[in-house]
């Protein structure tokens, strides 16, 4: 790395550090609509061994899998975790340590036939009693982290028919629980390694792993043993090892991979991304990502002068604030044009998008001035929230708060830490909150978590509740047909837009790029780097 | 002057031990709790799920029973483990203080090798050419925003000459001159920005010498102006600019945050920053408090330097 230091960046010219400065101080760059995808896939013959460094906005907080999101775009250390199920590019589950599973026809019973050979990373087998072993550490409220443990909420009990069969038993039928048990976050840490699980964790992803030192450096070496083969039976990953330098600011990610200090960042900051492809396409591959999440403005449900508990007119008061915001505004200030406005979770990327959802109001100043003056309440002030860690919710928060502000609303905004923010979540000390909730493989981790008022973070986050949205919720869950499901969970969002618990804003895009020259074989779709059986940083190779 | 460092040892305990009782009263007072992040969102924000982990980490303890445990630990250097990392705090800030102090430390001697010569010529040719260009030169020094500096130095020397590293950090202990490489523009940016002050303050200690008496005295008997400059003026300058860089050093350790993200530098004071905004009680207090204790012994080591510089302090 220290050679490589020196390496000036082929394509360093005057005009680019004039022009890189000229952004420093804050001009803005000259925006391209639109990002063109990276290049077709490799047609070189991939290459064993090199390693990747990679720098990420994210570090892992701690080394327990279970007791930490392993975040799935950014944290170096998802290079270690593998589970029972895998998903294509085209988000689809694909077998992984489970190679075939089947449901039950009530939906209640799934049973996973585990991959005969597949090992931990010390060496032990992955049998059943271990994967049974791992539901139970994760379902330990002790131990598991809460959004981990949510997404095995239905899971009563585990059972081992033999060596390498497992049933799950559900408390209720559910159509997507494999979707639920991909290894992000469900994964699987062998059993006799777990008193090293915060200090040197041994899981059963395709890279070991070596060292950490928080916010400075992750180290991982190639596990040898996993399971997957590439077409010519060989095994994976191809890299010999993957370092992962977190640098949480956008523009020193970017200068380090322009300096060749590093192979691949994420998260290029939108102000960047177009002005980035158009000048340093030749040198650096870019790969857009087209929905990691979706950013909205959530409405306090619970209490206050958005809730119909506290104010008859709360309905009427959100149609004035979803009329004072404009969506465009939003997507061109914040997102810089790229991406997409939402107009419900899934973007046209998705395969659970939907066209023809009825959406929320219209951007309308004047209706919404007029809205606004009749309604109960609507000259007391009306507090924003937002998260401090993500600048793409504090830039939403700012222009939502000029927007409500030209709108005569009477509004403040708070930028604060995540534990500040929680703290208020809960005890419903806010009217709008900022946020995003990332990609959800399958809708019922957003909507039967999110939506359905009876599950546990509705209550905490802001308290919607709608006895027909509840039971459509409840019915998608059990129902085997795709595309019926797709349709159930597109009724759900118009009724959201009705209703307006929530205003979806826009789907959060992000673009990773690339030295064109050293990285090659790697592609990405909505999750990052680490989630696939045919692309991701498994099929990656370096060259030179 | 072995029992006068003694006693300024002695006198360390009750500071420190005030030191302790404001970080935990104000990591208490904080808003927001530890157990928010570790329960997070989706789905564990029950009361019971609260109270096992509250029981886990020992936050169902009052204040003052979990103070008097922390600190009977401590005095025992066991700092107990990160809520966050899980970690033993120990080996983090030990992962992390060799970074700052390295970084710290090359930063005060580039700004002293910068500042005393400068502020020193300033003074001797006052009025003139060098003097104007030493004072508006620590005038931008003073002006421009380190982190500015920073981001111009990284832009010329990283991205556009391909001189320098842009960020990053490679130990000392592990590769020497690698990790000069990456040393020398966050130093670089530290240096230059406290030169500014150091430089100002050397000249006017410089200006205030060399009007005293005994300085025409050393010139009557004949001694030669390099003399009287570097034996007798800027020994007695110095004490000032001593004792300000002590404290430029002192406050470099904890708060160089900003050059840290710009240089993703594994500092301490990130690694404090980031276990303020998750809460993570133990890692703070030991933090603050380990920082403070080099803090008070840089004090301690000023003090002890004036006597090297000038014999006839006398310690009381």
């Amino acid at each position: 790395m220290t050679g490589d230091a020196h390496n000036k960046g082929s394509d360093s010219t005057r005009r680019s550090f004039l022009k890189a400065s000229t952004a420093l101080a804050g001009t803005a760059l000259a925006g391209v609509p639109g990002l063109a995808d990276a290049q077709s896939p490799p047609k070189k013959h991939p290459k064993r061994g090199g390693t990747l460094r990679f720098g990420t906005r994210e570090d892992t907080i701690g080394l327990d899998t279970h007791r930490n999101i392993i975040y799935f775009v950014s944290t170096p250390l998802t290079g270690i975790t593998g589970g029972l199920v895998d998903f294509d590019d085209k988000m689809q589950p694909k077998p992984a340590v489970a190679e075939s599973w089947e449901p039950s026809k009530d939906l209640q019973t799934w049973t996973f036939k585990l991959r005969r050979g597949a090992e931990y990373h010390n060496g032990q087998t992955i049998d059943a009693e271990s994967v049974k072993w791992n539901i139970e550490r994760i379902k330990d409220p002790k131990i598991g982290h809460a959004f981990t443990r949510s997404v095995l909420a239905d899971v009563e009990r585990v059972t081992v028919d033999d060596k390498h069969t497992v049933q799950f038993h559900l408390k209720e039928p559910h159509a997507a629980l494999d979707i639920n048990l991909i290894y992000y976050p469900v994964n699987l840490m062998s059993p006799g390694a777990v008193d090293t699980a915060d200090t040197h964790p041994v899981n059963c992803g395709p890279f070991k792993f070596k060292t950490w030192r928080r916010l400075d450096v992750t180290e991982l070496v190639r596990f040898e043993n996993f399971w997957e083969t590439d077409s010519e039976g060989s095994n994976l990953p191809y890299l010999d090892g993957l370092v992962g330098r977190p640098k949480k600011e956008d523009r020193v990610r970017l200068t380090a991979l322009r300096t060749n200090e590093v192979d691949l960042i994420d998260n290029v900051a939108y102000a960047d991304a177009p002005a980035f492809k158009k000048d340093h396409g030749r040198t650096f591959d870019t790969w857009p990502v087209p929905q990691v999440g979706t950013a909205m403005m959530y409405f306090n449900l619970k209490n206050g002068l958005l809730s119909e508990k506290d104010n008859p007119d709360a309905h009427l008061l959100r149609q004035a604030l979803a009329h004072a915001i404009d969506h465009e505004g939003i997507h061109q200030a914040v997102f810089n044009g790229i991406g997409e406005i939402s107009k419900g979770f899934y973007s046209s990327a998705s395969p659970w998008h939907v066209k023809d959802i009825e959406g929320w109001p219209k951007f309308d100043p004047d209706k919404a001035k007029a809205l606004r003056k009749k309604a109960k309440g609507g000259d007391e002030r009306l507090t924003i929230i937002a998260n401090d860690t993500f600048p793409y919710m504090q830039q939403s928060g700012e222009i939502v708060h000029a927007m409500l502000k030209d709108a005569g609303f009477n509004v403040v905004l708070e930028i604060l830490p995540g534990p500040v923010m929680l703290e208020k979540q809960n005890k419903g000390d806010y009217n709008i909150d900022s946020t995003a909730n990332s990609y959800r493989l399958d809708p019922d981790g957003w909507y039967g978590r999110n939506i359905l008022s009876t599950a546990p973070e509705t209550r905490r986050r802001n308290g919607y509740k709608n006895e027909k949205a509840d039971q459509i919720i409840l019915a998608a869950r059990k129902e085997g047909d795709r595309a019926k499901r797709r349709q159930m969970y597109a009724d759900v969002e118009t009724l959201v837009n009705r209703d307006l618990p929530m205003l979806y804003t826009h789907f959060v895009p992000l673009m990773m790029a690339s030295n064109k020259a050293r990285v090659k074989g790697y592609n990405v779709s909505f999750s990052g780097p680490w989630s696939y059986t045919g692309a991701g940083m498994r099929r990656t190779w370096i060259e030179g | 002057m072995l029992a006068y460092t003694l006693r300024r040892i002695a006198q360390l305990v009750p500071v420190l031990l005030v030191l302790t009782v404001a970080v935990f009263g104000f990591v208490e007072a904080l808003p927001g709790s530890v157990l928010d992040t570790l329960i997070g969102t989706e789905g564990g924000d029950d009361a019971e799920t609260r109270e096992i982990l509250a029981k886990e980490y020992g936050l169902d303890r009052p204040v003052h029973e979990r103070y008097a445990k922390w600190l009977v630990r401590t005095v025992q250097f066991d700092f107990g483990n990160s809520l966050v990392t899980r970690r033993p705090i120990s080996l983090e800030l030990m992962s992390r203080i060799p970074a700052t102090v390295y970084l710290a430390t090359v930063g005060i001697m580039l700004s002293m090798m910068i500042a005393i010569p400068l502020g020193t010529l300033a003074a001797v040719r006052r009025n003139s050419a060098v003097d104007y260009t030493a004072q508006v030169t620590s005038l931008a020094g003073i002006s421009i925003p380190e982190f500015w500096f920073a981001i111009l130095c990284v832009l010329l020397f990283s991205l556009y000459l391909g001189w320098l590293p842009s960020s990053g950090y490679v130990s000392p202990f592990e590769d020497f001159w690698g990790s000069l490489q990456f040393l020398i523009l966050p130093a670089a940016a530290i240096g230059f920005r406290q030169a500014a002050f150091t430089t100002r303050l050397t000249r006017s200690s410089m200006l205030d010498e060399l009007s005293k008496e005994y300085v025409d005295t050393a010139r009557a008997l004949g001694h030669s102006e390099r003399k009287v400059i570097f034996k007798y003026t800027l020994r007695n300058a110095m004490i000032p600019t001593i004792t300000i860089s002590g404290l430029q050093l002192a406050n470099l350790l904890g708060g160089t945050v900003v050059l840290e993200s710009i240089f993703a530098w594994p500092g301490i004071g990130r690694a404090i920053f980031e276990a303020i905004l998750q809460r993570d009680y133990p890692l703070i207090q030991a933090g603050v408090l380990v920082l403070g204790c080099i803090v008070v012994v840089m004090n301690l080591l000023v003090d002890l330097t004036y006597r090297l510089l000038n014999p006839r302090v006398k310690f009381a």
